[in-house]
């Protein structure tokens, strides 16, 4: 179907936006999975949402999607609308996150080239399941009917008019930004019926017919009506509010009435209340609508703040009304969502990304070669004015290079998200209630680095829900609270991106490990098992084919999680630390080198190499005497600081670089500290503090000691980036 | 048509490196670069001679002679980087001098005789064959081998490796 056009364009866009949606839909929904029931905004939200899929999913013609969006937003515009108290809040969770899986996965499929063609039977029967059982407690709110697709749907009042009718034109104008003005339309008729004795309006057809909403925001919402009540009621009714921007009712006569939309004439009335203010503004009004609509003569109402919504009581037997409740027609509204969507975000190809990058790169390199060009060191030249422009141009390239860098850089934060919705389903699927915790989600890694933390972090959070966290009766007997609670933290420390699970379970079991990997004769034979270091005991878990759980379950214990995670970790330079005692839980710590992540940078000299190392390990600068440093025997020296001794590394010497400084009194002191550890870094001299992207050193280069990377300076020229982890290792 | 042309006539970069003449498919060079900066990496082997900045794009450089076991020279202005790409391993080559491009066909391609196959020696093992252009010879290159092959053998016999440089 979908291939008969040339919708690639459109499909590209489709796929981004309503994932877009999704994604943010489902932090929604999690956000709220604890509360009672969802807020107001999350149900309009979750309901437009649903529209908007619907909608877009309709055009190109994905109809499995566009029923499930469509039933879903059944749901919720029936719990918009009605109010119901009984709503299973977990069931409806689960229900949004059973369709939000569902579109994922077809537009995976899309994605790829192929059809969306799963099918969605089973959730449609299970939402129209949800639904009726919502309504069956309620029938009061019958009247609020499926969302279904008719023939448009009319309101039939019959006409009887007595003596005490008065006949009114109600000319209402939206809020421009106000969206979906068809259903606010629509509920407005929906609570002036409970007056009503006969009651028309243009347009007629507010929920099947698409345009009805733009003809509504073009020329406003005009209801023509015959009711018993006076006007002070139907301004009670119809109030200003934040989606109404104004209000006029005026009286007619009844053959005013029976002329329909077309008849005017009636003299105007001011409502005393009305000031000067929104007189003149309705005359502009009316001048404004003289070509839209047939505006008639309308009474001004002031403007009164609080809901326009209606009461909505029904009694039976007033009036005839066939209401379908909104279907189609609030396209509307959510075309303006993406419009704005689209002026602030917009999805670049990451090679575009990159060959940005290297053209700055190559710009700042050629400033410097203009800059510090051989030509303009003849004596005597007059440069006042090239280097006022060259400034400039500096500042210009500084800038430009800022931006792009930070481009690149994208918070953990959906990732972490994705991990919110990971432990909530696991741990509804084992029956577990887990709290979930998130620090440091906004820590910025490089675009690369998240698609590739993305999948170990998934094993290592459902092992925590799975494995780690034990089931509430275990947890009581243990004296812990019945909730488990699983941390995810995210941090930067030594030129490394840490990012741990931490659960409060069971922990790992030494014994059970030990034995297991004797089993699988993992072990040296002639040691003894007490020989092992806990952490080397932990290590063992992520042997391929290892896992301690007796059971195999659906979610984990295959004994394939931990050494897939482990080489996914290993393959972008990181390494996992597993951490854990027993009855309190465990920590499991990705420590992923930045990549292309920006830190800050000291910038020092070693003979002709620089070095940089990360500022944060950095504890101080000193410059010492020759008196406080004190050799050992084997070589090796210290410095005595305020009464403490730091072992020294010359870097100078570490790395065999020649023309180094080795007068200790000549050079610098660079105290870092690593996990509590201080060494101290001699070099030559300092350069400066600067952001410098790291860049890895070619794989074709075999892995340095306590090198990390290497980076770029302003001027062109390469630094290599200290790892000051890997120097203190040993 | 020219496809035809192609398989049988290939265009290859030379260079000279020492007395002889080597040659790279042309397929496999980026681009040919003046000598740069370089940045010594510390603790790498000694042909590998640190890193340069390419436009932004940081890239190891090896060079040639030394790879080649072969004594040390002096880099002049004369001195060129060739970067090429083996199998998106981006990689300069340090070579003493860029000779030109020449095409050689197929039936002038032949393998590069050797007294003894099975003792093949180090700077042996990165030529695959021999073309000729004229009178003259050019070695032919397998690149793949230049970077890469005998890495595994240079940590396995690091330490006589070592050896060995000294006393060629």
């Amino acid at each position: 179907m979908a291939e008969e056009f040339n919708l690639d364009g459109m499909l590209d866009m489709y796929l981004f936006e309503n994932r877009q949606l999704l994604e943010k839909l489902q932090d929604t929904v999690l956000e709220q999975r604890d509360a009672d029931c969802f807020d107001d905004d999350a149900i309009n939200e979750i309901f437009r949402t649903m529209h908007t899929i619907k909608g877009s999913s309709g055009i190109m013609m994905f109809d499995e999607i566009t029923t499930v969006s469509h039933k879903l937003e059944d749901i919720f515009f029936y719990i918009r609308e009605s109010h119901p108290d009984n709503i299973p809040h977990l069931k409806l969770v689960e229900h949004v996150l059973t369709v939000s899986d569902f579109i994922n996965a077809e537009m995976d499929k899309l994605a790829d080239g192929e059809q969306a063609d799963g099918s969605s039977k089973e959730i449609v029967a299970e939402l129209d399941r949800f639904l009726s059982s919502l309504k069956g407690k309620k029938d009061k709110d019958e009247v609020i009917k499926e969302n279904v697709h008719v023939e448009p749907q009319q309101f039939y009042i019959a006409p009887m008019a007595t003596s005490n009718s008065h006949f009114y034109r109600i000319y209402i104008m939206f809020a421009p930004e106000v969206e979906m003005v068809n259903v606010h339309a629509y509920k407005i008729v929906f609570g002036l019926k409970d007056i009503a004795e006969d009651l028309l309006h243009f347009p007629e057809d507010l929920i099947s017919d698409e345009h009805s909403g733009e003809e509504i925001q073009e020329n406003g919402f005009k209801i023509l009506l015959q009711t018993q009540s006076g006007e002070e009621e139907l301004h009670e009714l119809i109030k200003e509010g934040y989606d109404i921007q104004k209000v006029e009712i005026a009286e007619c006569t009844a053959s005013q009435f029976q002329m329909g939309f077309d008849s005017f004439g009636a003299e105007i009335r001011i409502d005393l209340e009305s000031n000067v203010e929104d007189i003149e503004k309705a005359a502009a009004q009316r001048e404004m609508q003289e070509n839209g609509i047939e505006s008639g003569d309308f009474v001004i109402v002031p403007a009164s703040e609080g809901k326009k919504e209606p009461e909505k009581k029904i009694e039976p037997g007033d009036f005839v009304i066939e209401s379908k409740g909104p279907g189609k027609s609030k396209k509307l509204a959510k075309d303006k969502v993406k419009k704005a969507e689209k002026t602030s975000f917009i999805s670049v190809d990451v090679r575009k990304m990159d060959q940005l990058m290297d053209l700055i790169g190559e710009l700042v390199i050629s400033e410097s070669v203009v800059l510090q060009n051989e030509d303009l060191k003849v004596p005597g030249l007059k440069l006042d004015n090239f280097h006022k422009a060259a400034g400039q141009m500096v500042k210009i390239a500084t800038d430009l290079q800022d931006v792009i860098m930070s481009m690149r850089m994208v918070p953990l934060t959906a990732t972490f998200q994705k991990m919110n919705r990971i432990v909530f389903d696991c741990s509804r699927k084992l029956g577990k209630d887990i709290e979930f915790e998130m620090i440091g989600d906004t820590t910025e890694v490089d675009k690369n680095i998240i698609e590739h933390i993305s999948d170990p972090l998934m094993h290592l959070v459902r092992n925590s829900v799975d494995h780690g966290i034990e089931t509430a009766e275990e947890r009581v007997a243990k004296g812990k609270t019945e909730k488990g609670r699983i941390t995810l933290s995210a941090k930067t420390e030594s030129g490394k991106v840490w990012i741990s699970v931490q659960d409060n379970g069971g922990g790992l079991d030494r014994e059970k490990i030990i034995a297991k990997a004797r089993k699988h004769e993992l072990l040296d034979p002639t040691r003894l098992d007490s020989s092992y270091p806990d952490k080397e005991v932990y290590q063992l878990i992520t042997l391929p084919g290892f896992s301690t759980n007796d059971k195999v379950t659906e979610l984990s214990g295959r004994g394939v999680g931990m050494d897939v995670v482990v080489s996914n970790i290993q393959a972008i330079g990181g390494v996992l630390d597993i951490d854990s005692t027993p009855g309190k839980g465990s920590i499991m710590t990705m420590k992923i080198p930045l990549t292309l992540a920006i830190i800050d940078g000291i910038v020092m000299q070693v003979g002709n190499n620089t070095f940089v190392i990360e500022t944060g390990v950095v504890k101080e600068f000193i410059n010492v005497k020759a008196e406080s440093v004190v050799t050992k025997p084997n070589g090796e020296e210290f410095v005595m600081i305020r009464g403490e001794g730091y072992p020294i590394i010359r870097l100078g010497d570490w790395y065999h670089v020649e023309n180094c400084e080795t007068d200790i009194t000549n050079g610098m002191i660079v105290m870092i500290e690593v996990d509590k550890e201080c060494v101290c870094l001699f070099v030559d001299h300092l350069i400066g503090k600067q952001e410098i992207v790291v860049k890895p050193i070619p794989d074709y280069i075999k892995k340095v000691k306590g090198l990390s990377g290497c980076t770029q300076l302003g001027d062109g020229r390469i630094a290599l980036i200290l790892d000051a982890a890997g120097l203190l290792e040993e | 048509m020219e496809e035809q042309k192609e398989v049988k006539k290939q265009k290859y970069v030379t260079f000279m490196s020492g007395k002889e003449c080597f040659g790279l498919k042309i397929e496999y060079v980026n681009e040919i670069i003046v000598l740069q900066e370089i940045t010594v990496i510390p603790e790498t082997e000694d042909y590998i001679k640190g890193l340069i900045n390419l436009r932004g794009k940081i890239i190891p450089v090896i060079d040639v002679r030394l790879r080649f076991r072969q004594e040390p020279f002096e880099y002049n202005d004369r001195t060129c980087i060739i970067v090429i790409n083996v199998n998106s391993t981006v990689v300069g080559l340090i070579v003493e001098k860029i000779a030109e491009v020449v095409e050689i066909s197929e039936e002038n391609l032949m393998p590069s005789p050797t007294i003894a196959k099975q003792v093949k020696s180090q700077q042996d093992r990165y030529v695959y064959a021999i073309g000729k252009v004229g009178d003259s010879v050019k070695l032919l290159l397998d690149p793949d081998k230049l970077l890469h092959d005998d890495m595994v053998i240079l940590e396995q016999v690091s330490g006589e490796s070592e050896a060995d440089d000294t006393e060629e």
